[in-house]
């Protein structure tokens, strides 16, 4: 892949993964070994790669890329927090948990409020499977660091793998409330409650993913979902006989929508899906009800 | 419409630049008369109001229709893929390292990973 492109095309896709903070870290590691070739021609941004090529690295393994990341970068900052919670990573990756969280405190010694490295506990106690312990960790982070999306996202994430979709669910509406303008707070919030069950949390999933398609008509995901939810509500013993009514004029409208989408994108496409989705949406219906 | 709008956009700014010259006439003829300049004539203001909302009136139809704004239209072509990911509480305890890296023949090149057989 690294042939193939030039050099300016990869230090871009690398800044364009670098700002949407995309995991791609096989490719990032490869692109950046390639550009860091010509490091010159970066200019200060080298720094940022090194950092970005660092984590990629961990995340594949490769402690030896990182290191020699984690040196250029000590070279250039000696005093850096920063580097060294990309030292403490480094601990992480090797699984050296109980080390790394020393380097943590250590840091945090010095600055308590320092968010970066608190997030990193957060991160340990994650990696080593104590869950309700991250939580509370996270809680802690959050009533210092309210406005931070990231930990809200983070702490929802870990209430789903606890299966309390209740308090996940919370944690998006904080989201939502700060935010609300993303489409994808209001379909992962739809996707909680739909998770929840029920036909009142099915009625609000129907809603949020109304609106996470009112928000972004594209949003093929929260189209499925509204399809979905209404249907599910459509075929359910309670309700009255008009919101049946409605919900089934909503799901023929959300399986009308997906149809159009992929009559577009065939357009793009020679394989037909569009017969592919007929039959699907039907095989949907039929285990719904 | 393009052109009766174009017409309409022509009057106005002719009418704008009638107001003008009138304008400009008034205070010449005051000089040559040696009178006070108090204010211009009702007439004239009438007349540039006038071009005025004809003008913005042709302009409005010639730019053509409005657009929405949109509150996130950064945030349309993104999916949860880039925006679930949460960079600060990455952890490295996943398949990545036996995929990649404690991998015996250090092979570190995406192309060339093949699922095991």
């Amino acid at each position: 892949m690294a042939a193939a492109i030039s050099w300016e095309d990869a230090r871009d896709q690398l800044k364009k993964w670098r700002e949407e903070s995309a995991r791609r870290s096989a490719e990032t590691l490869e692109l950046g070994e390639f550009v860091l070739t010509n490091h010159r021609g970066l200019g200060d941004e080298v720094w940022a790669v090194h950092e970005q090529v660092c984590i990629a690295a961990l995340d594949v393994g490769d402690i030896a890329e990182a290191s020699s990341a984690i040196d250029a970068l000590k070279a250039q900052f000696p005093q850096s927090k920063r580097v060294k919670r990309l030292q403490g990573m480094k601990l992480e990756a090797q699984g050296r948990f109980d080390d790394a969280k020393l380097v943590y405190e250590e840091l945090l010694k010095e600055d308590s409020s320092n968010a970066m490295i608190r997030k990193r506990l957060v991160a340990i106690f994650k990696a080593q499977d104590r869950i309700p312990d991250a939580i509370k960790e996270l809680m802690k982070y959050l009533e210092s660091f309210m406005a931070d999306h990231e930990a809200w996202l983070e702490l929802s994430e870990l209430y789903i793998q606890e299966q309390h979709y209740s308090k996940a669910a919370f944690c998006l509406e904080e989201l939502i409330m700060s935010n609300p303008h993303n489409h994808l707070f209001h379909q992962k919030y739809a996707e909680i409650r739909y998770t929840q069950g029920g036909t009142e949390s099915m009625e609000i999933a129907r809603k949020y993913f109304a609106q996470a398609v009112k928000l972004n008509s594209n949003n093929i995901r929260a189209l499925y979902g509204l399809f979905l939810a209404a249907t599910h509500l459509a075929s359910s013993q309670k309700g009255t006989a008009k919101s049946k009514k409605d919900n089934i004029r909503y799901a023929a409208w959300a399986s009308q929508q997906l149809q159009h989408r992929y009559r577009l994108a065939e357009r793009k496409e020679s394989e037909p899906q569009v017969q592919h989705l007929e039959k699907m949406i039907d095989s949907l219906q039929i285990t719904a009800s | 419409m393009a052109t009766f709008s174009g017409f309409i956009l022509a009057v106005g700014f002719l009418g704008l630049a009638h107001a003008g010259y009138s304008a400009a006439q008034h205070r010449t003829y005051l000089r040559l008369t040696e009178q006070e300049f108090t204010r211009l004539p009702i007439d004239i203001v009438c007349q540039g109001l006038v071009s005025l909302l004809i003008t913005i009136y042709g302009v409005l139809n010639i730019a053509g229709q409005f657009r929405g704004i949109k509150a996130m239209a950064d945030m349309e072509k993104k999916s949860f893929d880039t925006v679930g990911n949460r960079p600060s509480f990455f952890m490295f305890r996943h398949r990545g390292q036996a995929m990649f890296g404690l991998n015996p023949t250090g092979n570190k090149n995406v192309e060339t990973l093949e699922p095991a057989t």
